[in-house]
C-alpha cells in the first residue's frame, strides 16, 4: 500500500517574539520593538483550552506607536515573553 | 554530403551599409537598445586589438580605445538575410539557416539537378547568391562549417568521406571554430586555459572526464571533434505579408499606437490572409537617430482580433528605444482558419476558472507545490488569532 503523503498546511498570524519593555504596576507596553508607545487602544485576556494539558492564558494589547503603527501584542502569562501578532 | 554557406561579418557589413571605410577600421556592432551590453561583431583590425563578438561594451572599448560602434540595424539584416536565403531556396536547397550569416543545406539531393557533381552544386549557389560567400561542404555541418571558415572567396572547401574523414580533418583545426555554434561558444576560452588548442587534442580526451568537466555544451563538443553531428532542419519556406507605414513626422507613445492599429487593420485586411488567423508577427521601426529595431512577437493563440493584437503588441512597442519614421508589421506564421471565433453562449465563468487553473499549473511547475495556496478558513470565530485561518494548497 503506498503512502499518502500529507498536504501540507501554514497557519496564518502565527505569533512571532516582540522586544516589549512594560510598566511594572499594570503590565501596559511602554516600547514595542524599540518604538515609544503612544496610545493604548484596547486590551483583553484570553483563556482557552483550561481543560486540557495545554491551557492558554495571554493579555493582548493594542497599542499605537509613536510611528505612527498600530500593533497587537500579548504577554504570555503562563510561559512568560511577549510576543507579536496580526 | 552537407554544404555551408558562410558570410563573415554580415551583420556588422550590413549595418555599415553603404559606409565601407568603417570595415577597413576597427568597428564593432553596438549593443542593440535595452539588451546586454555586449558588441555584435566586429571588424578584422577590431580583431587584431584582441576585441572579439559578445565582449562587454566596457572591455571592448578598454582595449581599443577608437573602436567604431556601428548602430545595428536588426530589420535590415533580417531582410538581406531573407533575400539571400530565397535566392539559396531558388536552386531546390531545403536550407537551415543557423544565423544571419550562416545556413547550411544538404547536397545530395540537388547533386543529379546540377550537372551530377557536388562541384556543379556548389556553383549554382555561388551564382544564385550573388554575393562573395565562403563555401564548404562536408559530411558533417561542423566539419562544413569548418571547410567554409577555411574555404577562400572563390574557391571552396571540400572535404570528402565519411565521419572519419571529418575527424581528421578537423584534428587539426583550432576549439575556436566552436565559436560558430551558439550552443558551445563559450567553451574555446576555458578549453584553452587547460591547454586544448586543437580539435583533436578534444576528440582524444575520455568522453566522461570532458562531461564531468563541462557538462552538456562539452559532450556536444566532444561530438562535433569526432565528426559527429545533428542531423540538418531545414527551414519551412515562410510565407510573408507585411505592411508598412511611413509616419509623417517620428512618433512615439500614444501616436505611434494610432499608428500601430492603422497597420493592423490593413494587414488582416490583406487578401492573402485568405481568412487564417496569424500565430506570430514581426514588428520593426526605422528609428529617427538611425538603426532599426526589430522585434518577433509569437502571439499565445493564433488570433485574428484586431484588438488582441493591438493590446499584445502596444506592450511591445513601449519598448522603442527611439521615436520612429518607419513602421513595419510583418505576419511570419499563420494558424487556422478564424480559429477565434467567440463561441455563441457565454461562458466567461468556465473560462476563467480553466484560465486560473492552468495559471495555477504553470506557477507550480515553475515554483514548487507551495506556489499557489489559499487561505482556508478553519475557526474563523476563534479568539487565538492563529487558529482561524490556515494556508492549503489551491485545488
Amino acid at each position: 500500500m503506498s503512502a499518502v503523503a500529507p498536504a501540507r498546511r501554514h497557519r496564518l498570524a502565527t505569533p512571532r517574539r516582540a522586544r516589549v519593555s512594560a510598566d511594572e504596576r499594570d503590565g501596559r507596553p511602554r516600547v514595542v520593538d524599540g518604538r515609544l508607545v503612544d496610545a493604548v487602544r484596547e486590551s483583553w485576556l484570553v483563556e482557552d483550552r483550561w481543560w486540557s494539558e495545554a491551557p492558554l492564558r495571554r493579555r493582548y494589547w493594542e497599542v499605537v506607536t509613536t510611528c505612527g503603527r498600530n500593533v497587537v501584542v500579548y504577554h504570555d502569562l503562563r510561559e512568560g515573553g511577549w510576543y507579536r501578532q496580526r | 554530403m552537407v554544404v555551408c554557406v558562410l558570410i563573415p561579418r554580415f551583420q556588422l557589413t550590413v549595418a555599415a551599409g553603404d559606409r565601407e571605410e568603417l570595415l577597413g577600421q576597427p568597428a564593432a556592432l553596438a549593443p542593440e537598445p535595452g539588451r546586454e551590453q555586449r558588441v555584435g561583431e566586429v571588424s578584422l583590425a577590431a580583431e587584431a586589438f584582441g576585441v572579439r563578438p559578445g565582449m562587454p561594451l566596457g572591455e571592448a572599448l578598454a582595449r581599443c580605445p577608437q573602436l567604431a560602434l556601428v548602430p545595428p540595424d536588426p530589420a535590415g539584416v533580417a531582410d538581406a538575410w531573407e533575400r539571400l536565403i530565397v535566392r539559396l531556396e531558388s536552386i531546390g536547397a531545403a536550407v537551415e539557416p543557423e544565423r544571419p550569416g550562416l545556413a547550411c543545406f544538404e547536397a545530395q539531393g540537388l547533386v543529379r539537378l546540377h550537372g551530377g557533381t557536388l562541384d556543379h552544386v556548389l556553383a549554382a549557389a555561388r551564382t544564385a547568391l550573388r554575393t562573395p560567400a565562403r563555401l564548404g561542404a562536408g559530411p558533417s555541418r561542423f566539419c562544413a562549417l569548418a571547410a567554409a571558415t577555411r574555404a577562400r572567396a572563390r574557391r571552396p572547401q571540400v572535404v570528402l568521406g565519411d565521419e572519419r574523414a571529418a575527424r581528421d580533418y578537423l584534428a587539426p583545426l583550432p576549439v575556436a571554430l566552436l565559436r560558430g555554434r551558439a550552443a558551445t561558444a563559450a567553451l574555446p576560452e576555458p578549453l584553452g586555459r587547460l591547454g586544448i588548442e586543437t580539435l583533436g587534442e578534444l576528440a582524444a580526451l575520455p568522453r566522461a572526464a570532458v562531461a564531468d568537466r563541462f557538462g552538456e555544451p562539452g559532450l556536444l563538443a566532444w561530438e562535433l571533434a569526432q565528426g559527429r553531428d545533428g542531423a540538418l532542419r531545414p527551414r519551412e519556406v515562410p510565407e510573408r505579408v507585411e505592411e508598412e507605414l511611413e509616419l509623417p513626422e517620428a512618433m512615439s507613445g500614444v501616436q505611434l499606437e494610432r499608428a500601430l492599429g492603422l497597420l493592423v487593420d490593413r494587414l488582416l485586411a490583406r487578401r492573402e490572409r485568405r481568412g487564417r488567423s496569424l500565430r506570430a508577427v514581426v514588428l520593426a521601426a526605422t528609428l529617427v537617430e538611425g538603426g532599426t529595431w526589430r522585434e518577433q512577437v509569437p502571439f499565445r493563440e493564433a488570433l485574428a482580433d484586431p484588438l488582441r493584437m493591438r493590446l499584445a503588441l502596444a506592450a511591445r512597442l513601449a519598448l522603442l528605444p527611439a521615436p520612429a519614421e518607419r513602421l513595419r508589421l510583418a505576419a511570419v506564421r499563420f494558424g487556422p482558419v478564424a480559429s477565434d471565433q467567440r463561441s455563441l453562449l457565454e461562458q466567461a465563468a468556465a473560462e476563467r476558472k480553466a484560465r486560473l487553473r492552468e495559471g495555477v499549473r504553470q506557477a507550480r511547475a515553475a515554483a514548487g507545490p507551495d506556489a499557489a495556496l489559499r487561505v482556508l478558513a478553519v475557526d474563523p470565530d476563534s479568539r487565538v488569532p492563529e487558529r482561524r485561518a490556515v494556508l492549503t494548497p489551491f485545488e
